[in-house]
């Protein structure tokens, strides 16, 4: 055991450099395709698709790593997280497309308004336990996004209704960078938050309550504030990422920022990460994010489907996609964060115990 | 007077199909407690049979309902015992993660044979019905209501009166008691979704009569049903049956409201859901456990 | 049947290969590369298949001549399209791939005003044209982009031919039950003929919108019952126009005109419905019984010779095939018209743009959306879509009024 333990260190510090260097590649590559950087003939590491990607992939962390403090630290299985999105996109875009505010300006407010709705519905529903909780929150996402494109006051829609809201075009310098360097930076918030958390009291009060909601009342602590203040910061970070959102894509409305598909996708990422992590929903953004994009064909990285016609393609990627997600829950129910930092490798004694753990 | 009446008929009759797409996935939910997202696959898997015997052999359709509900029987058996048997003990959210993946995967087959063209089961007496005055009952939705009522009866008689509907309950009140006094666990869990899919087959067989069905059109249903099911309150058949009812009077309540109300009818849905869970949270109908 | 279809494959390919071969024209220049993303899978893959359809039969044919002249140089096309899953979100993301990796020279639209919509702001801030044949919502042009071109008719004039016809109809219908979809192309559709019906001397008695996607519509059409209307008209969506029919026999809604926006104008629409889709009008951007005078390319009996050729079984092409062919001759006239693949010399070509193909005339107002084409009314009858108006175009006469549910 001993002899493992040091080993494990090594191995731990191991996966900290690499993933270290990942993140300085990550952020830095974008940089090579700035002109000045091509003119001065360093090499081009990362086009303008690349930084598309890589800022979906920063969203999708900020979406995934601020569930996971209701979800998976506070063991709330919010399924409606996707309102928060929208609301913060909503509330940037009213703010520059209606009231002409500068989008830096109209940006914090995302958050607030987010937090804000979160810390009201949060009263009532998360008074509902378990499979209660999940359904009304999924009621309060689908609810929002049908009231923000229906609502009308005098005849006319208050929140630029089905037609949805243009943004002005960002006329800035290197768009696409700033945008990916913005969205990175909600990301690094986020899981900052999540790092100091979990070493924070809230932290505790709120893994208490995951493993005993009667205890940790016991033990003084404030369930309700600390249920509300999990929900409020979780739906403020995915507010945030709305707001770039919306300035970033320059058109909101309904299917864009309410898609009912996100609240499964930022859960399905948790999941595969680890939840309850600091890492794990991040790493899992980032896997999924890729295997996505890899099976649509979207990634220089291709591959050809035998027997398959260019017709059925997209269709058998789709199940494909479907299948490896079956596997991974069967094969590996902790989240592949289990596999970094050393406490497990993936082998197949692994395989067989994670199989056996779980059935029936 | 006589348009309440009708609005009344038509929320009844709608709910027909609500009750039909819950008590399967109500049943999965309260016994298994798996969430199943692949819910609204498997209803449109059932659709596409009853489409698929009506076209090919002209076959009445709901004369092809128990064809969708042996199918879907089978399919379900064979998904339990081969899939989701294996992450039982996982924490609850991983059967979001492995149903939602085996709804991309049926979905996506489903569109590899059928292709995306829309489908639906028009009948000859399609849209015929009795006539009392200015109010009408359609055939199609009657007889769609008659099966799910009695599809929802013999999935109470088969929990409350059979052997192996004991056994389902005995799962549902303690998995792992259950498993001492001799209950073949990996068996009745398969049995178990099995029957939840059958009821899912049925209504899509009911489904495809009224609207067209393409691969996705599922994906709706599974949304309701978990409303339906909340509503009705978790872990009985009969208040899913209410919960199904209510859910379709409230639609059609909520969409003849003038103007514009009916865009308004998930969330007023899902607002009257969340009252009631957040004042009665065993349902409408439930009871504690 | 098949052995035919083999053969006039083959006659084909020879003919593509002799041209390629014999002719001492024009010398091959480099391939122009065209990127389209497309709902491959997810909820619009019907329509999105239906517009490659459209893509590729224009690329088969411009292929099979050796490519676009460009100064005298032959061109050869490449279409590049990748699924963006029926998300508007993963349609912007492959925009960016198309433009940054494939090195798309132009762009073809995706299905649906919403991905259109966020696509138009990706090809207005590369500043690479994109032609478009499926978001026919007005609020994409009116946001001064200046690379986007739509190639159909805009919402507002999908029912107003309805209302037209209506009125030369005797006896005269006067009132309007208008249903409409809450996304945008459909709003639009029904917040036009709101304003228009009143000059035509209708009435709208009832104008009820309801969810997008929506099955259950027996409430809608029990309001339209009590309004007791002459014309029906729904503003929608496929789905819906089929649940809308069915209630509508169902509780004996009868009105003299039944019209959809979308939908009638589908084979499947037929096939669901079987006889009680007789009667339905919808508003249509294209129908094979149109007759224009072609510039280039085919004639409309070729048009639709060339499609069941190549998509056997599938019946006529409908107006989304015809529609998406026709951005692809939009683009390759005003890249011939530039005389290069500059995507501002091409830009501006397309502003120029003035020609008249198979679909009708091709032409851009100052937004960027063609409003000079007009729309037509079908009608389906005995099974069959036949056009019944504007009378210049039309080959049967409207069915009027449409007969009670009863009395069919």
């Amino acid at each position: 055991m001993i002899a493992t333990a040091a080993s494990n260190r090594r191995r731990q510090r191991i996966f900290l450099i690499a993933g270290a260097i990942l993140a300085a590649y990550a952020l830095l590559a974008p940089l090579t395709s700035l002109d000045a950087a091509q003119s001065a003939n360093v090499p081009l590491l990362a086009d303008k698709f690349w930084f598309q990607i890589a800022t979906n992939i920063a969203m999708f962390i900020v979406m995934a790593t601020a569930w996971n403090i209701i979800g998976g630290i506070t063991g709330y299985a919010a399924f409606g997280n996707v309102a928060f999105f929208g609301i913060g996109a909503y509330t940037t875009g009213m703010l520059i497309a209606k009231a002409k505010w500068p989008f830096l300006l109209a940006l914090p407010l995302a958050p607030v308004v987010a937090a804000a709705f979160a810390a009201l519905v949060g009263l009532p529903l998360l008074r509902l336990r378990g499979h209660y909780f999940a359904v009304a929150s999924l009621g309060v996402g689908v609810a929002v996004g049908e009231l923000v494109q229906n609502i009308d006051y005098a005849g006319q829609p208050v929140f630029g209704g089905a037609s949805g809201l243009f943004l002005p075009i960002f006329r800035i310098d290197n768009r696409g960078l700033f945008f990916f360097y913005l969205m990175s930076a909600a990301a690094a918030l986020s899981i900052a938050v999540t790092w100091w958390m979990l070493r924070s009291r809230l932290g505790y009060g709120l893994i208490a309550i995951r493993e005993n909601e009667e205890a940790a009342s016991v033990l003084g602590v404030n369930t309700t504030a600390y249920k509300v203040a999990a929900f409020a910061l979780a739906a403020a970070l995915t507010g945030l990422a709305g707001g770039i959102f919306s300035q970033w894509n320059v058109f909101v409305n309904q299917d864009n920022v309410f898609p009912i598909t996100y609240n499964i996708q930022m859960i399905l990422m948790a999941l595969l990460g680890g939840t309850g992590t600091v890492f794990g929903p991040a790493t899992g953004a980032v896997l999924l994010y890729l295997l996505i994009q890899f099976l649509g064909g979207t990634l220089p990285i291709s591959f050809d489907l035998p027997f398959v016609s260019s017709d059925a393609r997209p269709i058998v990627a789709q199940v494909i996609l479907g299948l490896l997600l079956v596997v991974v829950v069967i094969f590996v129910p902790r989240g592949v964060i289990d596999f970094f930092g050393g406490r497990t490798r993936l082998s197949v004694a692994y395989l067989r115990r994670s199989l056996r753990e779980t059935s029936l | 007077m006589a348009n309440f009446v009708q609005l009344v008929i038509l929320g009844l009759l709608a709910g027909g199909i609500y009750v039909a797409v819950g008590v399967g996935f109500g049943l999965v939910w309260g016994v298994l407690n798996i969430v199943n997202l692949a819910h609204g696959a498997l209803v449109i898997i059932g659709g596409y049979i009853t489409w698929q015997l009506f076209t090919a052999l002209h076959l009445d359709p709901f004369l092809t309902l128990p064809v969708d509900a042996v199918a879907l029987f089978v399919l379900g058996y064979a998904l339990q015992r081969g899939v989701i048997n294996r992450i039982i003990r996982a924490p609850l959210l991983f059967t979001f993660l492995l149903t939602f993946g085996l709804n991309l995967v049926l979905v996506n087959i489903l569109l590899l044979i059928f292709g995306s063209d829309f489908r639906s089961v028009t009948p000859a007496y399609a849209g015929k019905g009795f006539e009392f005055g200015s109010i009408v009952i359609p055939y199609v939705p009657l007889i769609s209501l008659g099966a799910a009522i009695l599809l929802s009866a013999g999935l109470a008689f088969l929990l409350n009166r059979t052997r192996i509907g004991l056994a389902i309950n005995a799962i549902a009140a303690d998995r792992d008691a259950a498993q001492l006094v001799g209950i073949d666990l990996r068996h009745a869990y398969a049995v178990t979704y099995g029957l939840g899919a059958a009821c899912a087959g049925v209504a899509g067989g009911l489904i495809a009569l009224i609207q067209a069905i393409t691969p996705t059109a599922g994906e709706p249903y599974t949304l309701q049903a978990f409303v339906v099911v909340i509503l009705g309150g978790l872990g009985r058949v009969s208040a899913t049956v209410v919960g199904g009812l209510a859910f379709g009077l409230v639609e059609v309540f909520a969409q003849s409201i003038p103007g514009s109300g009916s865009v308004f009818a998930n969330a007023i849905a899902f607002g009257l859901l969340v009252l009631v869970l957040v004042t009665r949270p065993q349902g409408l109908m439930g009871r504690l456990r | 049947m098949a052995l035919r279809k083999l053969a006039l494959l083959a006659v084909a390919a020879v003919a593509a290969f002799a041209c390629g071969t014999t002719s001492a024209g024009p010398t091959t220049g480099s391939a122009i590369i065209l990127g389209a993303p497309l709902g491959l899978t997810g909820s619009l893959t019907k329509e999105s298949n239906l517009t490659l359809q459209g893509y590729n039969l224009w690329l088969d044919w411009i292929n099979a001549q050796g490519g676009i002249v460009v100064n005298g140089v032959k061109h050869p096309v490449t279409l590049r399209y990748y699924d963006d899953t029926s998300s508007a979100n993963q349609s912007a993301v492959l925009m960016q791939k198309l433009i940054t990796e494939d090195k798309a020279n132009f762009l073809l639209g995706p299905y649906g005003s919403a991905a259109t919509a966020t696509d138009a702001a990706i090809a207005e801030q590369n500043q690479i044209p994109m032609v478009e044949a499926n978001g026919a919502a007005q609020a994409i042009f009116n946001q001064g982009y200046k690379y986007t071109f739509g190639v159909l008719s805009p919402a507002n004039k999908y029912l107003q031919g309805v209302v037209d016809m209506a009125a030369t109809l005797n006896p005269k219908p006067t009132t309007i039950a208008l249903l409409s979809a809450d996304d945008n192309f459909s709003l639009e559709v029904a917040n036009a003929i709101n304003d228009y019906a009143p000059g035509k001397g209708m009435n709208v008695v009832l104008f009820k919108k309801y969810k997008n996607g929506a099955t259950n519509l027996t409430a809608e059409v029990q309001a339209a019952k009590a309004a007791k209307p002459d014309i029906v008209l729904n503003s929608g969506h496929l789905t819906e126009a089929i649940a809308i029919n069915k209630a509508a026999k169902e509780q004996k809604l009868n009105a003299k005109i039944f019209a959809y926006s979308v939908g009638p104008s589908t084979p499947d629409f037929i096939s669901a419905l079987g006889s009680d889709a007789n009667f339905v009008y919808d508003g249509s951007q294209w129908t094979p019984q149109v007759k224009y005078t072609p510039a280039f390319y085919l004639s409309e009996s070729d048009y639709v010779a060339a499609y069941k050729a190549k998509y056997p079984g599938l019946g006529d092409p409908d107006y989304h095939v015809a529609e998406s062919t026709a951005a692809c001759l939009a683009l390759q006239r005003a890249i011939e018209n530039a005389g290069s693949l500059d995507p501002t010399k091409v830009r501006n070509a397309l502003a120029a743009l003035d020609v008249t193909v198979f679909f009708g005339q091709i032409k851009f107002d100052p937004r960027g959306i063609n409003t000079y084409k007009p729309m037509v009314v079908e009608q389906i009858q005995n099974g069959v879509h036949h056009t019944v108006f504007p009378a210049t175009v039309a080959d049967a006469q409207p069915m009027y009024p449409t007969p009670n549910w009863d009395q069919r």
